[in-house]
């Protein structure tokens, strides 16, 4: 199956004043994503996430490299891809004194949909992000939550096949914002959408998104599912072992699995390649020991972990 | 082209240049205030200074014509600059929009503004200072709007690609490059007064031709042989010329990233 996303090389620079070197921003990224996935983007301010996302988005120029999205060159077919694709990005802005329902109107006529076909979806989409209300409210008034959600409500009046999403939920609370979570995954469960989104919030990545990238001065660092990045760095999970009178004498870095060990008074702190497997074998090991076990802790590696490995 | 699509992307951008001017306050000084206040103050001028009938019409109508090509272009000039205030650029540039629905959907509700304040002043010229409007007919009149909603298109176009290169800081431009168009070309006076080489430079100006074609019918004489080939002509090149450099400064903000920096 074609990736819904391919992009190759991708470098971009800026300008940053007149006799000032210019600023590269990307330095050759590669990425693939396949159809019907929720891609995340992560990597610290400046990485160029937003930059990387504009360029398939059809809203920058690479300088070189090529990116193809839905199938369609972003430089060369543009017009074509932007029929397909729409955006929703942090900080929502939209004409202040338009109402709701008039800046959904604006948006789907600009995709062509009017008469009875335009009045239904935005009908719709008012129903479907619980706007009905505030469908006579102008933007200005609007909370700083429902003007997200009319955000997203945009980014749907083309029905797309692709969604790109930039930090969609920052700035929200966080009702708000499992709120609009709950409803990315539902379009992409529901309707197939493809969506690659950027995000500084790892537990939003790791809820949302299957696999993810992690771009760092401009560069693809890493790429991968949970589990992949986790192999590949060699990140395995904690697993602390508290005993009562002194650890249990063990040859600890011979048990099936463990990656590292650190013994710290009655506690031995390990780490274990893939938890769920390895901890039958090493709690028996124990317990066939003369050492008496108290407690067992678990944590599993997060994103927080990869991405501090990764970032620093 | 796909006529219905298209004419729905073309009424997006009339329906909310519409939409901004009917909630806008200061929309009904621009079309009302304005123009009334500069057809009193000029025409009481006129009465002061006990000038004909025909120097009034020749004064009279630099001043509705001044009135009617500034908010004919201003449509057409804040088309992106509601964007650009809005900070909703890329969301406009994210959906398949060409240029021709921008200029067409937004000059579109200039012209009936400008129409409008036309048919103001107008009124407002022949009630209060007995300017006859009604001497060159019908077929002179629409040309004469025609060549009007010409120049204040030109004057939209020069301001949109100043919009995509500099942002909110062209605003100012909307309004300088009319004044120093409108002082050019012979507003209040006949070109043969402004000094040698400015005179040169009104010659260069459309609206300059559809003034003199104008007031030709009032007894003023031609300055040129064919006014209206040459401000025709004029205005289509110049018209062309403003496309496409309004084209070129959009491709040149897709590298540069304007677009994105003016949503932010």
């Amino acid at each position: 199956m074609d990736a819904a996303i391919f992009a190759q090389g991708i470098t971009k620079s800026f300008r940053t004043g007149f006799f000032k070197p210019r600023k590269e921003v990307l330095r050759g990224v590669d990425l693939e994503v396949a159809p019907g996935a929720i891609f995340g983007i992560l990597g610290p301010n400046g990485a160029g996430k937003t930059t990387f996302l504009s360029i398939l988005a059809t809203l920058l120029r690479a300088d070189a490299g090529q990116a193809r999205v839905l199938g369609l060159d972003v430089a060369q077919d543009a017009g074509r891809l932007r029929e397909r694709v729409n955006l929703a990005s942090s900080g929502a802005h939209f004409l202040w004194c338009l109402t709701v329902e008039e800046n959904l109107k604006f948006y789907g006529r600009l995709y062509g949909l009017g008469g009875r076909a335009l009045t239904s979806k935005v009908d719709e989409l008012l129903e479907l992000f619980e706007l009905t209300p505030h469908r006579r409210v102008k933007f200005e008034r609007l909370s700083t939550g429902l003007k997200q959600r009319l955000a997203l409500a945009k980014a749907l009046i083309n029905t797309p096949e692709l969604l790109f999403l930039d930090e969609p939920t920052s700035g929200l609370d966080p009702e708000m914002a499992r709120h609009i979570r709950e409803e990315i995954l539902r379009l992409n469960r529901d309707a197939g959408l493809t969506i690659l989104l950027t995000t500084h919030n790892l537990r939003e990545a790791e809820m949302l998104c299957g696999e993810v990238a992690f771009l760092k001065d401009g560069r693809l660092a890493a790429r991968g599912t949970m589990p992949q990045l986790q192999e590949r760095l060699g990140l395995g999970d904690r697993l602390s072992l508290f005993f009562k009178d002194g650890p249990a004498p063990l040859d600890y870095d011979r048990l099936p699995g463990v990656l590292t060990r650190n013994t710290e008074g009655n506690r031995v702190d390990l780490r274990v390649d893939r938890v769920e497997e390895r901890l039958a074998p090493i709690l028996k090991a124990v317990s066939q020991s003369p050492g008496q076990l108290l407690r067992v802790r678990v944590r599993e590696v997060d994103l927080d972990e990869i991405y501090h490995e990764i970032t620093h | 082209m796909r006529l219905p699509t298209d004419c729905h992307k073309i009424w997006a951008f009339a329906a909310r240049s519409a939409l901004v001017n009917r909630r806008n306050v200061f929309a009904v000084f621009e079309m009302l205030f304005w123009p009334g206040v500069a057809i009193f103050s000029v025409g009481l001028l006129t009465r002061f200074l006990k000038l004909d009938p025909e120097t009034v019409t020749f004064i009279l109508i630099g001043a509705v014509s001044m009135n009617t090509i500034q908010i004919a272009q201003l449509d057409l000039s804040y088309a992106l600059l509601y964007s650009v205030w809005a900070k909703s650029l890329k969301h406009e540039f994210m959906a398949p929009v060409k240029l021709t629905h921008i200029l067409a959907g937004s000059g579109l509700v200039g012209l009936i503004r400008g129409f409008l304040v036309f048919v103001v002043m107008g009124m407002m010229s022949v009630w209060l200072f007995d300017m006859d409007l009604t001497r060159p007919g019908a077929w002179g009149l629409g040309i004469f709007l025609l060549g009007m909603f010409l120049n204040a298109a030109v004057i939209g176009a020069l301001v949109l690609a100043l919009v995509l290169s500099f942002g909110q800081r062209a605003e100012v431009a909307a309004w300088a490059f009319s004044y120093l168009m409108l002082l050019l070309c012979g507003l209040y006076y006949p070109v043969s007064v402004l000094p040698p080489g400015v005179r040169e430079l009104a010659q260069l100006i459309p609206l300059t031709y559809f003034l003199e074609y104008f007031r030709h019918f009032y007894g003023f004489p031609l300055e040129s042989a064919h006014p209206l080939i040459y401000g025709f002509s004029q205005s289509l090149v110049y018209l062309g010329l403003c496309y496409a450099l309004v084209h070129h400064t959009l491709k040149a903000a897709l590298k540069r990233g304007t677009l994105l920096r003016l949503s932010d």
